[in-house]
């Protein structure tokens, strides 16, 4: 059983749930527009999108940053040893509007996530989706309301 | 009193009749009766000129562009765009960013404020030409007028560094671009582009993009430098620059 180190506010919480909520009805539009929301930076040669890598870490840092957000991660190996893994996401501008802000990950949270994985074999990817040991899920490519 | 309304008529409408009568949009007064743009405009999933559509036509010169560019795609050698080192999009691209657009309209000119890349356009509305020899530009030179609800944007002056697409499209500096930007519905701007390329395509090529109202939203900051771990080398190659130091 994971214990949460640090307690959220209840706004961050319910942003949260509108965020999981929505994910879950439009996660596959989003997705399935994907292709061409990639347009917006940069293309996606580097990642394998056809892996849908899950990983287990605690958060080191999460950088609230243009062009693009990165979750840093702590990835326990099979033999002990740690691997630092780096995670790209939308734009603190794309994400903000659709719930999540520069809190939405905290040092030392405990996540599972979803990742396209680097073709390089580098520690990195794309963040899909993360999900915290309540079961609360945040996803890179929601759609904004309103 | 009731005796005396025309005369109050006479007086509020003779200063109004004295104003020259310039293009629409060329004062507050005529301003205040133009459709309201207000608010910030996102384009809408499936609704994008990438949605679909007929293809670009092009010439034989510029469709051996694309095929190479394809080929050298297929070969690994061009991984990525200009833009993965932030550099803008510019037209027609970077007007369908996954990134909130907005409307300024004063007195001659309507500025497109573009989040993507802190870029800017301004259409001038006062009735003026565009310039002899412009100087080649991401963003071009726009003039623009209102066909009733629609505000028509003509725009020339492109420098080639630019892409009219990211797969490999290019266009010549002879590119001409004109918009026609209405509200399709109370919160939906179509932006239908019709573009003009003598050099690169055997015949105009029309996309609609579509809009999506947000008034609670404003904009927000957006330095590509500030935090960019992708890139692409002249070599064609792009990869993700992991290096890491914790913060203190």
């Amino acid at each position: 059983m994971i214990v949460r180190t640090k307690k959220r506010g209840a706004r961050a919480r319910s942003l949260r749930d509108v965020v999981t909520v929505l994910g879950s009805v439009l996660g596959i539009l989003a997705l399935a527009s994907l292709a061409s929301r990639a347009e917006a930076h940069h293309s996606f040669s580097v990642f394998d999108m056809e892996t849908n890598k899950e990983l287990e870490g605690e958060v080191i840092e999460f950088q609230w940053t243009n062009p693009h957000t990165f979750l840093w991660i702590n990835v326990t190996n099979a033999d002990g040893s740690k691997t630092r893994w780096g995670l790209e996401g939308m734009s603190p501008n794309f994400l903000g509007r659709r719930g999540w802000t520069k809190n939405t990950f905290e040092p030392g949270d405990k996540v599972k996530v979803v990742v396209w994985p680097l073709k390089s074999g580098e520690a990195g990817g794309t963040l899909q989706k993360a999900t915290f040991p309540d079961g609360t899920e945040v996803v890179n490519f929601g759609r904004a309301g309103g | 009193m009731l005796r005396h309304a025309w005369l109050i008529a006479v007086l509020v409408a003779a200063p109004l009749a004295a104003q020259k009568s310039g293009p629409q949009g060329d004062t507050w007064e005529s301003i205040a009766k133009l459709p309201d743009f207000g608010g910030l405009w996102e384009v809408t999933f499936g609704g994008g000129p990438r949605g679909g559509g007929e293809p670009p036509s092009f010439t034989p010169e510029y469709a051996a562009k694309l095929q190479a560019f394809q080929a050298a795609t297929q070969r690994g050698e061009i991984e990525d765009g200009p833009s993965a080192n932030c550099v803008p999009n510019g037209m027609p691209s970077i007007m369908t960013q996954p990134y909130p657009i907005e409307f300024l309209l004063t007195p001659g000119k309507v500025t497109i404020l573009i989040e993507a890349y802190a870029q800017w356009r301004q259409i001038f509305t006062d009735g003026r030409e565009h310039p002899e020899d412009p100087d080649l530009t991401f963003n071009g030179h726009s003039i623009g007028h209102w066909e009733g609800e629609t505000l028509v944007v003509d725009t020339v002056g492109f420098t080639t560094d630019t892409a009219l697409g990211n797969q490999g499209q290019r266009h010549s500096e002879k590119m001409h671009i004109v918009e026609r930007f209405r509200l399709a519905a109370p919160d939906r701007l179509e932006v239908e582009a019709t573009i003009h390329d003598p050099e690169a395509l055997t015949k105009p090529w029309t996309r609609t993009a579509a809009y999506g109202r947000h008034r609670d939203w404003t904009l927000a900051e957006y330095v590509c430098q500030q935090n960019n771990r992708n890139f692409t080398t002249d070599d064609g190659k792009s990869g993700i620059d992991l290096s890491f130091e914790e913060s203190p």
